[in-house]
């Protein structure tokens, strides 16, 4: 199999991906006590409007044209009304993106260049000071709530030494979008965030690195007479990094549940923020499609990240 | 377990042995004593703090850490001391219940697929990467937010969406075992499905089984003090409520209504990742040397 129909391949099963979380959501929609009525409608709407949600949804159809009725407005956008908003929630979570992702992708960046930092100054000696030092670190932070950390750094910056902004994304009083007044919101959820996704990305780079050094071509470079500076940064680090930086995009769930907390404690305006609100508002349609938004984001990270792992890896058969 | 010497031997040799090899690690044997002193207070807190713990004080109220209340009262004037002792409770009693499940259905999961392979293998794996790939708190919050937010749901949400990993974990084993001699000689000898099972796959995984039990409650006891945080919550004293409460507060500078039940939540699941540690170095020391391959890991999601 060539690489257009490995992708192709890889394309279809993100596609069956989506269509499984569709149907869990049509699912979870059935189970929850009083059915997909009580979640759809607004306990304070008219008649007339419920009537009209009530057959947009085909609810007063058999369970399985409701089923492809579903799927069918997942396609189409069709996600249910936001009972706060009173507009599509489709529309309401995606006017909510560009905030997500302007916390999300400094983060991501920071956590890539600190944690393989960390990972080369591990490996250059196993299991030296160093190495035991940052697997602490790693582990102490594996285990910290990331909303309790966000509660700490606020209360040390933003209430004691009051020297950065308490939360949001921009200041109340600004107009438009100032670099500045942005960068300076972002120092604090951007941090707590990092801190904790570094804990497993810098053990992923460790235990890549040493599982390479370990690899035989490593032992023909030495034998080569090779200096210990090249070895380590030509044959090994290439190879080492290649995995990890592709796992990422596996980690992106979990980096989107981080997201999540560290928003609401800096109450950042993203998909985060608006998971709380919602869950606190009962707006069931735009949790669910909240829910739907970032499973998407996830498989298509992972789609991602398989496509390019297997353009980058000569290794990797495409059967 | 798989160590015929050391199972021969009487029961006593062997915990003295295990006890030998697990307080190497003094991390471990400190949280253990850890976690035992937490759940004898979770369990006596009635003794301990007799009288309605959520009886407001208004006389009381946001005191900061003193010797009256050793540390602070919240902004209905509540005891935090008492609040924690009793918010042990459901952190452990999820911890235990939702650890207990996933390991319970990972581990069922992963057998059926190590031993019957092929298309039943399959398809749990399938299943398995299904939860693997979407991300699972979005996933516990819908469903908790819309089965409506009881200990029990909480409890199942979080059981029944984190057992892949440890089916992996029991599947991969299983699978080498399978291809053993002693496995062969036993189908030979005709012996049955369930015996292979519970009498040679089974008993010879326990201890990865434990060990990887104690490792994902960690991030139980995280995800239950999440949901909690973000509202979720059946009970109004939990560690992660408490926090959900604080988060109106803090900007006056209480910090004291976030930082101890944060510390709970956290030194809880260090104690918990601690003793993983141990558990893993004095059962398994082949664990200790055997490296998550991440390649190996990549090479087997493109089969």
């Amino acid at each position: 199999m060539g690489l257009p129909a490995y992708v192709a391949k890889r394309a279809l099963v993100a596609i069956a991906l989506v269509l499984v979380v569709g149907t869990l959501n049509f699912a979870i929609l059935h189970l929850a006590p009083g059915g997909p009525e009580t979640i759809f409608l607004n306990p304070r709407i008219t008649p007339a409007a419920r009537a009209l949600i009530l057959k947009s949804f085909g609810l007063d159809r058999p369970i399985q044209e409701q089923y492809l009725l579903y799927l069918e407005g997942m396609v189409t956008g069709n996600w249910g009304l936001s009972y706060f908003y009173t507009e599509s929630a489709f529309n309401v979570v995606a006017s909510r993106i560009p905030a997500t992702l302007l916390l999300m992708l400094p983060s991501l960046i920071l956590t890539v260049l600190v944690g393989i930092l960390m990972g080369i100054l591990s490996v250059r000696r196993p299991y030296s000071f160093v190495d035991r030092f940052l697997s602490s670190f790693a582990f102490f932070f594996y285990s910290m709530p990331v909303f309790w950390l966000g509660f700490i750094l606020l209360t040390f910056f933003a209430v004691t030494l009051s020297v950065l902004p308490a939360g949001g994304m921009i200041s109340i009083t600004t107009t438009g979008f100032d670099v500045v007044d942005y960068l300076r919101h972002l120092i604090l959820p951007m941090t707590a965030l990092t801190l904790i996704n570094l804990a497993s990305f810098s053990l992923l780079v460790r235990s890549s690195m040493l599982e390479v050094l370990d690899q035989n071509y490593i032992v023909t470079a030495r034998g080569k007479g090779l200096s210990e500076r090249l070895v380590f940064y030509r044959h090994a680090l290439r190879n080492g990094l290649l995995p990890t930086v592709t796992m990422l995009g596996l980690f992106v769930g979990s980096i989107l549940s981080g997201a999540i907390l560290t928003e609401t404690v800096f109450s950042w305006p993203g998909l985060g923020s608006l998971t709380f609100d919602s869950i606190s508002r009962r707006d069931y349609p735009v949790v669910l499609a909240l829910f739907f938004i970032f499973s998407i984001l996830t498989i298509l990270s992972n789609l991602i990240t398989d496509v390019v792992y297997g353009v980058l890896d000569p290794r990797i058969t495409y059967d | 377990m798989t160590d015929t010497s050391s199972a021969s031997r009487p029961y006593p040799a062997r915990a003295a042995t295990f006890w030998r090899s697990y307080s190497r690690n003094r991390g471990a044997v400190f949280a253990f004593f850890f976690l035992v002193a937490l759940v004898s207070a979770a369990v006596l807190a009635n003794y301990l703090f007799p009288g309605d713990v959520e009886a407001p004080d208004m006389s009381r109220i946001m005191l900061p850490p003193s010797f009256s209340a050793v540390l602070g009262t919240d902004y209905l004037g509540r005891d935090q001391l008492t609040m924690l002792v009793f918010g042990a409770r459901t952190s452990l009693i999820v911890a235990f219940s939702a650890g207990g499940l996933l390991a319970v259905v990972g581990t069922i999961a992963g057998l059926l697929a190590g031993y019957f392979g092929g298309k039943v293998d399959g398809l749990i794996m399938r299943i398995a990467d299904v939860f693997l790939t979407i991300p699972i708190l979005p996933l516990i919050l819908v469903i908790v937010s819309l089965t409506g937010p009881s200990l029990l749901n909480v409890m199942f949400a979080i059981g029944l969406t984190s057992w892949p990993v440890m089916a992996r974990v029991v599947r991969s084993d299983s699978l080498a075992l399978m291809k053993r001699e002693f496995i062969e000689i036993e189908r030979v000898m005709g012996a049955s499905s369930r015996r292979i099972v519970f009498k040679h796959l089974l008993p010879n995984q326990l201890n990865s089984v434990l060990v990887y039990t104690s490792l994902s409650i960690p991030v139980v006891i995280l995800t239950e003090a999440a949901l909690e945080f973000l509202g979720l919550t059946p009970l109004s004293v939990s560690w992660g409520f408490m926090l959900n409460v604080a988060m109106n507060y803090w900007i006056r500078g209480t910090w004291w209504m976030s930082f101890f039940p944060g510390l709970a939540i956290f030194a809880t699941a260090l104690a918990f990742y601690f003793v993983s540690e141990g558990l893993k170095e004095a059962l398994n020391p082949k664990l200790k040397r055997r490296r998550e391959s991440l390649v190996a890991q990549i090479a087997e999601r493109k089969k």
